[in-house]
């Protein structure tokens, strides 16, 4: 292929994964005049007042960022902490247990929650966990549990056992073989199952508009929608783009951070160490 | 690594106790299929026994369930005394080198040495003081701050060695230790590998499908073929009474001659025991032959079938060729079971 072809075709790419965040960019510094007048226009109408309005609204826009934070970090957290014993019990395991673990797991992992949400809130309202940020790690938890297990099992069974029966050998206990052999050499996979639960607490939208309806207390994509349905008679798409901008910056530093380890996870097994 | 009166090497061996190892019946069956069948077997205090078989015999089987990494389906292991068959692998204190070395490659040298002892609980001076002798031992100290990756395959050995000397254990156990050096480098590292494992105060048991480098390393001997134990001894007395067929054919290269007789026994004659004769004996026929410098071997034909002669580098060749053996080097064995008669 030439490396004018190749460069286009490039190009194509990162415009078309990365146009919807640039257009939101766009949007987010315009005023709502220029906007209406020539979409996609360079000239006059630059503004940050859309920021403005998010961040000196009530409650302010970072109380939503630091409420996922919390949210999303505890999550993962959660989800870690179980996944991890389950994942190395089960790639120690052979046979049919691992198969219907295994298999139970995957149905889990893909089945749709959005048809839970109904349920979970019925659960909610019977145990009292409305409006409680904790609370809503429960679920989060609950669901990316299946897919962090089976990701972090295939990551178990993919060191080689030598290394964990050597460590045995020398005395360590099985907490320390996690600790000081194992864990360690799973690095890449660990940050890339932790990142891929932060995401979808961060990213979840129906449980946290169903459990959470105290506004100190919601999440970012509820807080976004209420945003942009603040108003009967516009749509504030500034104000709107301005919280998306905002919203994605905690991850794009998140994913910049561990992006060796998240590239590392991702080809995991693609060659032989 | 130099030899075993020095310092270092009496640091390293201070508290490992005088103790002798006994297999006794060992089995271990996979889905039915049994891997080992009644292996039986003894060990002294400071000896260094080599198991020897083909691959898929069941010898790093045998480490395996010593270890404790398998189970044991049968029989008992009794070390230094105690039954040891249904203990924990970490309370055994047997070392293994394993034949990948299995260092942790995301620690130093120095700290894939000393974690172990760290996680054990024992002192940072007296760890440090280990750490040194075993270091000094292995000529490893300027290779210290290295990773496993920045290794190469013979130091990433004595890295495995020593890290399985610092375990102080009652025994040692190497499944094919040498296997991914090159074969200058075992050649090298044999003698210095001996003079650690054996004249030590624990046994030591190398398991090895390379019968030169078994000989080499080894006092005693065990060959292993299907899960059974088919002869152990020394060197000398596996060479010279190969107590059956198949240890005649793996034990000795270039491999032995065996001759079918009639009364349904095989003759065996090592290929240097046969010497040329003017009349007589039997009449041959050269085929093919290798020269290696001192020596040369000389692939024949007979009526009686392809034979192996290790003669004189300078041996004249010619058609009337005629071969014959003393009869007090000639090895009788049963064709049908292979036992020596």
């Amino acid at each position: 292929m030439r490396v004018s072809t190749r460069a286009g075709l490039v190009a194509l790419l990162l415009l078309w994964s990365l146009g919807p965040m640039l257009w939101q960019l766009y949007t987010s510094l315009r005023t709502p005049e220029a906007l209406l007048a020539s979409a996609g226009g360079l000239g006059g109408g630059w503004t940050l007042a859309n920021y403005g309005a998010v961040l000196s609204g009530d409650p302010p826009f970072w109380r939503y960022l630091l409420n996922s934070t919390v949210v999303g970090a505890l999550s993962t957290l959660l989800t870690l902490a179980l996944a991890i014993p389950c994942a190395y019990a089960l790639s120690r395991r052979g046979g049919l247990l691992r198969l219907l673990v295994g298999g139970g797991l995957l149905a889990a992992a893909v089945f749709p929650y959005v048809l839970l949400f109904l349920a979970l809130l019925q659960v909610a309202r019977q145990l009292g966990l409305a409006n409680n940020l904790l609370a809503l790690c429960l679920p989060y938890a609950g669901l990316q549990l299946p897919l962090a297990v089976l990701l972090l099992q295939a990551a178990f069974a993919e060191l080689p056992p030598e290394l964990e029966e050597s460590a045995l050998l020398e005395g360590f206990s099985l907490w320390q073989r996690l600790r000081w052999i194992l864990l360690p050499l799973m690095g890449p996979a660990v940050v890339s199952t932790g990142l891929l639960v932060f995401l979808f607490s961060w990213n979840e939208f129906p449980i946290a508009l169903t459990w959470i309806s105290r506004s100190e207390l919601l999440t970012l994509a509820p807080a976004m929608a209420r945003i942009a349905g603040s108003s009967v008679y516009t749509v504030p798409y500034g104000a709107f783009a301005a919280a998306t901008v905002l919203g994605s910056v905690p991850l794009l530093a998140l994913l910049l951070l561990f992006q060796r380890q998240i590239v590392a996870g991702l080809t995991q097994g693609a060659i032989k160490g | 690594m130099t030899n075993t009166s020095d310092p270092a090497t009496a640091t390293a061996k201070e508290h490992t106790t005088a103790t002798s190892l006994r297999l006794e019946g060992l089995c271990r069956r996979i889905g039915g299929r049994p891997i080992l069948d009644g292996i039986t077997l003894e060990v002294a205090a400071g000896e260094c026994l080599a198991l020897l078989g083909p691959s898929g015999c069941g010898k790093s089987t045998v480490l395996r369930v010593i270890a404790g990494l398998d189970p044991c389906d049968g029989g008992r292991i009794v070390l230094d005394g105690r039954d040891i068959t249904e203990q924990k692998p970490a309370r055994r204190r047997v070392a293994m080198v394993f034949q990948s070395y299995a260092l942790y490659p995301h620690l130093s040298v120095e700290r894939n040495l000393s974690l172990g002892m760290e996680l054990r609980g024992v002192a940072p001076e007296q760890r440090e003081r280990e750490l040194a002798a075993v270091l000094e031992l292995l000529q490893l100290s300027a290779l210290r701050r290295r990773r496993p990756a920045e290794l190469s395959g013979g130091q990433r050995q004595r890295v495995a060695l020593a890290r399985a000397l610092l375990r102080k254990p009652q025994l040692m156990l190497l499944d094919e230790p040498m296997s991914n050096l090159d074969a200058q480098l075992r050649e090298e590292l044999r003698p210095q590998l001996r003079a650690i494992l054996c004249g030590g105060r624990a046994p030591a048991i190398y398991v090895t499908h390379d019968q030169q480098e078994a000989m080499g390393i080894a006092d005693r001997i065990a060959v292993l073929e299907d899960g059974r134990l088919q002869q152990c001894g020394t060197p000398q007395e596996l060479y010279h009474h190969p107590a059956n067929l198949f240890v005649a054919g793996f034990i000795g290269r270039p491999q032995i001659n065996l001759l079918p007789r009639a009364d349904g026994t095989v003759v065996g004659i090592r290929p240097e025991h046969l010497k040329a004769v003017s009349s007589g004996g039997l009449p041959v026929r050269v085929l093919n032959r290798e020269w290696h410098g001192a020596s040369q071997l000389l692939l024949l034909e007979s009526e009686q079938g392809p034979l192996r002669w290790t003669c004189d580098g300078n041996q004249a060749l010619g058609d009337g060729l005629r071969l014959d053996w003393e009869r007090r080097h000639e090895h009788r064995f049963q064709q049908a079971s292979g036992e020596r008669c």
